[in-house]
């Protein structure tokens, strides 16, 4: 029973023998050994203030001018005494910005490399004694071993890799990054940009919206949920003939699918063009789907008028 | 016996929602907003909008209960997608908030101190901003 006890207070303090074996901070090929993302202010943190302190750096580095006692309402919550991940997502939301979750050293690296700061959770403790914090990742130096972070109250402070993915592993290497909506990741992947853009919807950024679909169509032009986004959010800033434009072209994508000729003929009737907008819906219906109440009551709506 | 009812149920939920939730996203009723076009792309729409629909209420009451103001809690559950939200809903009372990072370990015993000490010099926690972890 003693043995066992020292053996297992013995694992956790050799690094040799630690009780998980820990992974290194890996990078990809393409990635330069060296990188520091310039541009990103340090904001020293109240306490417990750390996700606030996180997210204005980020958000000052992005164009957005807020100081973390702005943030604090927005993502503090007191009886945790910590701001949540979901917390820190809907923020940056409402100020206009792209929350793009993140996991892994090889996505971290990448990024930074790319230009772009990542918030990274991390535990500072043990899980029996959790130390749940915010920080920002804006460099590294892979030669030297280092992870450069801006945190707590230390800009620039250096943290040698193995001790970083100590730290980080315990939020399973959970990151976010905060973008313009023109600024698309360097290892995005379709679905993932575009739910993250459709977040700003949720908080009626629209214009946001609307820049961070075209961004994806420029990569991914043949995106149906991109074209479709692009249609919302331009009927939402009132561009009838926009939001049109979009609608067609998704319906093209996918012809066989109703929701885009189902928002399409909202868009036309409100445009005047009855007949174009009876014919829309009218094929909204006939494709049916689970949305077919939906589609009746366009039709119906467009009847009516 | 219990997924019998569960499908209806489902269904219903998802329609009732659906209505209730575009008319809040687009301006306009009736249009399909793009969260959803997303959602059933994934395959996913029918399973989250259901929890969704029954997280969005009780993720805010817990919020609230955090004591974060209620108006404040509707902003934030209102900017959080259905998957999102779903998510936060199955693990409310235990998901992380990174609050700490100056370092005061008040109140721990002398043991706890000792013991993130010496982890802190072996570079397996960093409790303490004035320790630098070796090599």
């Amino acid at each position: 029973m003693i043995a066992g006890l020292l053996f297992f207070v013995l694992a956790l303090f050799l690094p040799g023998c630690g009780l998980l074996p820990i992974g290194p901070l890996t990078r990809a090929p393409d990635v330069p050994v060296r990188a520091m993302v310039a541009g990103v202010p340090f904001f020293a943190q109240d306490e417990l203030q750390c996700g606030p302190a996180s997210l204005a750096m980020v958000l000052n580095w992005s164009g957005v001018a807020v100081q973390p006692s702005d943030l604090s309402a927005e993502v503090y919550s007191p009886g945790l005494k910590g701001s949540l991940q979901n917390s820190l997502i809907g923020s940056a939301r409402r100020h206009g910005r792209v929350a793009y979750p993140l996991t892994g050293s090889e996505a971290l690296l990448a990024e930074v490399a790319a230009g772009h700061p990542v918030i990274v959770l991390v535990n500072l403790s043990f899980f029996w004694y959790p130390k749940w914090h915010y920080a920002v990742v804006i460099g590294f130096d892979q030669q030297q071993g280092e992870v450069i972070l801006h945190s707590g109250l230390t800009a620039r402070e250096i943290l040698s890799s193995r001790t970083f993915m100590n730290l980080w592993r315990r939020s399973d290497y959970w990151g976010l990054l905060v973008l313009p909506p023109d600024q698309m990741p360097v290892g995005s992947d379709e679905g993932e940009w575009l739910s993250a853009v459709a977040g700003l919807e949720l908080t009626g950024q629209w214009q946001a919206a609307t820049t961070g679909y075209a961004t994806a169509l420029k990569r991914w032009e043949a995106s149906f949920a991109a074209w479709m986004g692009l249609g919302n959010s331009r009927y939402s800033l009132h561009d009838l003939a926009g939001s049109a434009e979009a609608f067609r072209q998704a319906t093209l994508l996918q012809p066989q699918n109703g929701m885009a000729f189902n928002n399409l003929a909202h868009v036309l009737a409100e445009q005047g063009k009855q007949e174009e907008a009876l014919t829309a819906a009218q094929r909204a219906v006939d494709l049916g789907g689970s949305f077919l109440d939906t589609f009746r009551q366009t039709l119906e709506e467009v009847q009516r008028k | 016996m219990l997924r019998k009812i569960l499908k209806p149920v489902s269904l219903f939920l998802v329609c009732s929602f659906l209505l209730l939730d575009l008319s809040v996203q687009t301006a306009k009723a009736q249009m399909v907003d793009t969260n959803t076009v997303i959602a059933v792309q994934q395959e996913q729409a029918n399973r989250e909008r259901v929890v969704a629909f029954l997280g969005r209420e009780d993720v805010q009451k817990v919020m609230v209960q955090q004591g974060v103001d209620t108006a404040e809690a509707k902003m934030r559950v209102a900017s959080l997608s259905p998957a999102e939200l779903a998510k936060m809903a199955n693990s409310m009372d235990q998901l992380p908030a990174g609050g700490d990072g100056v370092g005061s370990v008040v109140g721990a015993v002398v043991f706890i101190f000792v013991v993130l000490l010496i982890t802190d010099l072996l570079g397996l926690t960093h409790v303490f901003p004035f320790v630098r972890a070796q090599r």
